[in-house]
């Protein structure tokens, strides 16, 4: 793949990355949402895909294909099967509203942008060039975590944190080896299926997803 | 006597003829003679100016007997001399506007007095050379706003508040810039602004520093930045119309002023953080200022706040110059200060004719109140049209002057990228959606103004019995049309004043903004170019264009009133229209988290019943955010100090006594 | 023998005035047929043009002489911009009106006026479709001049022609990430900008759903033709400018009749295009509450905001 096509293609995943964080902020449908995180997980897998292809390294495809697997098919799955057991299918109201989360998500995009610019210069190649797109997908994350109250869309901020790290780890590691990988998204796997029992479990307790009723259980 | 020299001289002794002139004579004759010798003073004052610039050689005067120990230091550069002439063409309009006024508004003997000293102030202020000239000229200054805002108070109690706050916000403002002056003299060895701009890029940091800050914060109380803004929407509405078109259209630019003389001349520029401080500083002024004219429903405190914007865009301009200039690009340095400084002339020119009609309308309706007027465009032709004029240009619409200098502004910040630098990659941008976002806002609050003040029906009988005002009045209204028309059209006059004015900035002295090719604009050493002549052409052949179709297709021409259909109502009245608070609501339930209105909704039930109502009362009202949120708290704090400290004066004599032996033992104790 | 640049300009206008009811025609046609309905023939906005320039020229009885005014204003500045744009050459018609703010201001212009238009009569509905148009236009000016800012950076300018000549000169960068992402704000600002859903229904007879509509209620007869021809051909001027800025390929660069002939039919064929495609969207769309439109605004802002910031950070 010649280097000017293999840089378009690597920004291009990159900016569908950091696109779709955004989609999840905008969108109030929790289906639109989980809609576009299985977008996301299919652009953090192409990262993955186009700079095996780069470097014609069969590992990193294949940690692409386990990625795309995992983070596009498998865990929107579970998430839109505990939407689907009824309930509430909108994010009526965040604690942020949305004009004004948008605004804050691009002001956070550009505090990591500046921030990570030492990083870059530590050792400048397109790749390092989207470490800060990956910081940005992060900070919207804990950013999403904060200001949601249904729990769906809690556990898509947690996964977007997620797919900011795999994309950091894809991209300033040149690859992530196949044994590490497998473990990290096991672990994920785990960790949805179990938050998606507790989230059964809340509704059953509190009749709805909202995290706010959480606060009785202090008395 | 050199041209400036003397035009100088003529401006004091006809503006102390002015002032005696406006005490000595009748009533009748005194109007009529203090505007004749104030308009007389703003063209010697403009002819002196336009010497120094053509010229384009400083006038220096020094005359040690006129003050005491320091005596008083005259030096007109060509920055200085462009504020004069901002200052002088708002003057003269407004001189011959006062002539008028005077029939319905104050006209005692002190208000004619003190206006014309006022406006000398207003005139000589770009011309101090000294600290100490400054200082006076400034209090000057300071002491005749505050009595011709006082000069309704007889009648509205809301005069009195007004000079109260703008009495203590503008001493305030004084102190600090007092100060900041001292420090700086103090270390400079000396007080004469040529001594200060030798010494001043040598001192060191930190003193450099503490002056600008302190120089920041007293102009820029004077020019209305927040959160030092709060007596504008004060002031402004209470003080007679003339008065509010000198104060927003000319003493504000002194602020500025102020800011880039001691930041850029005297200090020499300073490193990058002061350039984005006054970007921050004039990015949050414009967006809070044409919030808060959006939701304002009184014309002139809808003006007042949409100066405090103006102002947030010149200081755009002045901080995108600084963060430039140190970044070392000086090509964009010039055009953003240019850009700055074309606003400043601009923001006079339609804020003062805005101004100018506004009074038209309260004197002839008797209200300020948007909600109560409309229907003036059949009733006060003139002043419609001139006011549709002043709100256009405000709006930045093309080909008035308005749109010129935010054209200016936008392109020096859009040329800043690619920049190796992370903060302007940063500010740049943010920086360009304020602009954008304040232009759009800015067009909403004037449709608003012109669309329910003026047009449509009258809301109110005052509104329907009102008529054009006299002809002194209006004659100053269409001048300051011409000249905002004028100015669209033909920017490329002010090119080599600008460039001459920016000059004299230290590091921004070897680059031109822009040249006047023809009738276009063309930027100087990057790519961009505007005829704002070849739009005005183009839209009126356009139009003629149109006509012609018409005529051509044989469409009829002759109109014929009727109803308006209205969706079919049969009877419409004046209430069903929609009036300024319901226009802006949209936009207000937009902002609702910044702007935070109170709503207060009444239900009254009847006594028999709960589910009968007896009376509803509703109230909507929007605070200023600054105003509640720092300085009551702050008046309360200092209140409630006040009332512990009385608890030391509770009035026993025997404590009183106790005082002072307690500070006689002390001072034995202490001077030992 | 070579086609001058005042030639140029008048071609453009007459090109844009003569495809707007044309596109407009063709909008409609593609929506009836996605709906399944025959839909009238594509002519048929031509049609009603004639039959208003006919019609008696009614005024409301309290309306000023802003309301006679907004429809020439409305018309003469988009054709100003129809002359200014590189539509069909980049040999810049008109240098000093060519540039992309003053475009995005001269349309502005016509918005103001008609906003005017609306208040003018005194009816509730105008006084609503004002209030409404300027709150849309205020929220998407933001976006309007940080995609302008986004497009003028490769270019090193903001003048039209020079935007189009670089995009020409390097095609590559036409599916860069700055210019998706620019193109995606531009797009959402093209539609609340023309008025097209989801942001406001040209088609709707209720007249709380207006927005554009309820400003011009009061028009009869040839003010309203004026006004219908303006919207149409501000329709035109904003797709005709998405095409010359995102995909330029087809306009001439130099002066000879043929390739200024062929740039002519490349416009036309690439605006009908782009109407078609905005139509076959407007189907499957709803339209948004308008307390909806400023999220929608927001998200487009945000998009122009990456643009420009990412081609600093990805350079």
């Amino acid at each position: 793949m010649s280097g000017s096509l293999y840089v378009q293609l690597l920004d291009l995943t990159a900016g569908l990355v950091l696109v779709c964080a955004f989609v999840v902020l905008w969108r109030r449908d929790l289906a639109a949402i989980i809609r576009a995180l299985a977008v996301q997980g299919a652009a953090v897998a192409g990262v993955a895909a186009v700079s095996g292809a780069h470097h014609r390294d069969a590992e990193p495809l294949v940690v692409a294909a386990v990625v795309f697997g995992l983070k596009a098919v498998a865990v929107p799955a579970v998430l839109r099967r505990t939407v689907g057991r009824g309930g509430d299918t909108r994010e009526v109201t965040p604690l942020v509203n949305i004009p004004a989360s948008l605004v804050a998500a691009a002001a956070l995009t550009l505090v990591s942008y500046a921030a990570t610019t030492p990083v870059v210069a530590v050792a400048p190649s397109p790749e390092t060039r989207t470490i800060p797109i990956g910081v940005a997908v992060v900070l919207i994350g804990l950013f999403t975590l904060a200001t949601r109250r249904k729990a769906i869309t809690q556990i898509v901020g947690f996964l977007l944190v997620d797919n900011g790290i795999a994309l950091i780890a894809f991209v300033a590691t040149a690859g992530v080896p196949l044994v590490v990988e497998l473990g990290a998204s096991l672990d994920l796997l785990l960790a949805v299926l179990i938050l998606q029992v507790l989230t059964v479990r809340m509704r059953t307790k509190t009749g709805g997803l909202d995290l706010d009723a959480l606060q009785e259980l202090r008395d | 006597m050199t041209t400036a020299g003397a035009g100088l001289l003529a401006a004091c002794v006809l503006g102390l003829a002015a002032a005696v002139a406006g005490v000595g004579l009748p009533r009748r004759a005194r109007a009529w003679a203090v505007g004749v010798a104030t308009a007389l003073m703003a063209l010697g004052a403009l002819v002196a100016a336009l010497a120094v610039i053509i010229g384009d050689r400083a006038f220096t005067a020094r005359l040690p007997s006129v003050l005491p120990l320091s005596g008083v230091t005259i030096a007109l550069d060509p920055l200085g001399a462009l504020f004069v002439v901002v200052a002088a063409v708002v003057a003269v309009p407004v001189a011959v506007y006062g002539v008028g006024y005077a029939l319905h508004g104050p006209d005692g003997r002190a208000f004619h007095a003190v206006v014309p000293l006022f406006v000398l102030s207003l005139l000589l202020v770009p011309a101090a050379g000294s600290v100490t000239t400054l200082l006076v000229l400034w209090e000057l200054m300071a002491v005749a706003s505050t009595l011709l805002v006082l000069a309704d108070h007889r009648r509205s109690p809301a005069a009195r508040d007004a000079g109260q706050w703008y009495a203590v916000m503008t001493h305030l403002g004084l102190v600090a810039i007092l100060i900041g002056l001292v420090v700086f003299a103090g270390h400079a060895g000396g007080e004469s602004f040529a001594v200060l701009r030798a010494r001043g890029p040598h001192l060191s940091s930190s003193v450099r520093s503490a002056v600008f800050l302190l120089a920041l914060v007293g102009f820029g109380s004077k020019a209305g930045v927040v959160p030092l803004h709060v007596w504008l929407p004060k002031a402004h509405p209470e003080a007679p119309s003339h008065i509010s078109a000198l104060m927003s259209g000319v003493m504000v630019n002194l602020g500025v002023y102020g800011i880039v003389r001691v930041g850029w001349d005297l200090l020499g520029g300073g490193p990058r953080w002061w350039g984005v401080v006054v970007l921050a500083v004039g990015a949050v002024s414009a967006l809070f200022g044409v919030l808060h004219a959006l939701v304002s429903s009184d014309l002139k405190r809808l003006l007042a706040y949409s100066t405090t914007e103006n102002v947030g865009l010149m200081l755009i301009g002045v901080g995108a110059a600084g963060l430039f200039a140190a970044d070392g690009h000086r090509t964009l340095a010039a055009i953003a200060m240019a850009a700055a400084l074309l606003h400043v002339l601009n923001h006079a020119l339609f804020k003062a004719l805005l101004f100018l009609g506004a009074g038209s309308v309260l004197t002839a309706t008797g209200t300020r109140d948007l909600d109560r007027l409309g229907g003036l465009a059949r009733s006060m032709p003139v002043t419609t049209a001139t006011f549709a004029v002043g709100a256009l240009a405000i709006a930045a619409l093309p080909p008035l002057n308005g749109f010129v200098s935010e054209w200016l502004l936008l392109q020096s910040l859009v040329h800043s990228l690619p920049s190796t630098s992370a903060t302007v990659a940063v500010a740049m941008p943010v920086a360009v959606a304020v602009v954008a976002l304040t232009g759009g806002l800015a067009a909403a609050t004037f449709v608003k103004a012109l669309g329910t003040g003026f047009l449509a029906r009258a809301r109110s009988e005052e509104a329907e019995a009102a008529h054009d005002p006299t002809v002194a009045m209006q004659v100053a209204m269409v001048a300051l049309a011409g000249g905002c028309v004028a100015a669209g059209v033909a920017p490329t006059v002010a090119a080599v004043p600008l460039e001459r004015a920016t000059a004299v900035l230290g590091p921004l002295s070897t680059a031109v903004a822009f040249r006047g090719s023809g009738s276009s604009l063309r930027l100087n050493g990057i790519s961009g170019s505007m005829s704002p002549a070849a739009i005005a052409v183009g839209l009126v052949i356009a139009a003629c264009v149109v006509l012609g179709m018409l005529r051509a297709v044989g469409s009829p021409r002759a109109r014929r009133r009727a109803e308006a259909w209205g969706c079919g109502r049969t009877v419409q009245t004046a209430r069903m229209e929609y009036t300024a608070t319901s226009f802006a609501e949209p936009l207000q339930r937009v902002f609702d988290d910044v702007l935070r209105p109170d709503l207060d909704l009444d239900v009254s039930h009847a006594s028999e019943s709960r589910y009968h109502i007896d009376a509803v009362r509703y109230r909507h009202g929007i605070r200023d955010a600054v105003d509640t949120g720092i300085y009551q708290p702050l008046l309360r704090a200092v209140g409630g100090w006040g009332r512990w400290a009385r608890r030391v004066q509770n009035g026993s004599i025997h404590r009183y006594l106790a005082y002072a032996l307690v500070a006689v033992l002390t001072v034995l104790v202490v001077a030992r | 023998m070579t086609v001058g640049d005042d030639a140029v300009a008048a071609l453009q206008v007459l090109v844009v005035t003569g495809s707007a009811p044309l596109l407009v025609g063709v909008t409609r046609k593609v929506r009836a047929l996605l709906e399944g309905r025959a839909g009238a023939s594509v002519a048929q906005p031509w049609r009603d043009l004639r039959k208003l320039f006919g019609k008696e020229r009614i005024v409301p009885e309290h309306a000023s002489w802003v309301f006679g005014v907004a429809p020439l204003v409305v018309v003469s500045t988009v054709s100003l911009v129809a002359a200014a744009v590189p539509f069909v050459s980049t040999r810049a018609p008109l240098a000093g009106v060519g540039d992309l703010f003053t475009v995005a201001y001269l349309l502005l212009v016509g918005t103001v006026a008609l906003a005017l238009a609306g208040l003018d009569p005194g009816t509730a509905f105008g006084g609503m479709g004002a209030s409404r148009e300027m709150t849309i236009a205020a929220l998407a000016e933001p976006t309007v001049l940080l995609a302008v800012f986004a497009l003028s950076v490769p270019a090193r300018s903001s003048s039209l022609a020079r935007i189009v000549a670089a995009t020409l000169a390097a095609p590559h960068r036409a599916v860069s990430v700055e210019s998706l992402l620019a193109f995606a704000a531009f797009a959402v600002v093209v539609v609340a900008e023309a008025g097209r859903l989801p942001v406001d229904n040209p088609a709707t007879h209720l007249e709380l759903t207006m927005v554009h509509e309820a400003m011009v209620l009061e028009y009869a007869g040839p003010d309203l033709a004026l006004v219908e021809l303006g919207a149409a051909m501000r329709l035109v001027v904003l797709l005709g400018l998405m095409a010359s800025l995102f995909a330029p390929w087809g306009i001439a660069t130099t002066a000879r009749p043929a390739q200024v002939a062929l740039a002519t039919l490349a416009f036309v064929a690439k605006v009908g295009v782009l109407g078609a495609a905005l139509a076959g969207f407007e189907v499957f769309v709803a339209k948004l509450r308008l307390f909806r439109v400023p999220e929608l605004l927001a998200a487009s802002f945000v998009l122009a905001l990456l643009a420009v910031t990412v081609s600093f950070f990805l350079a």
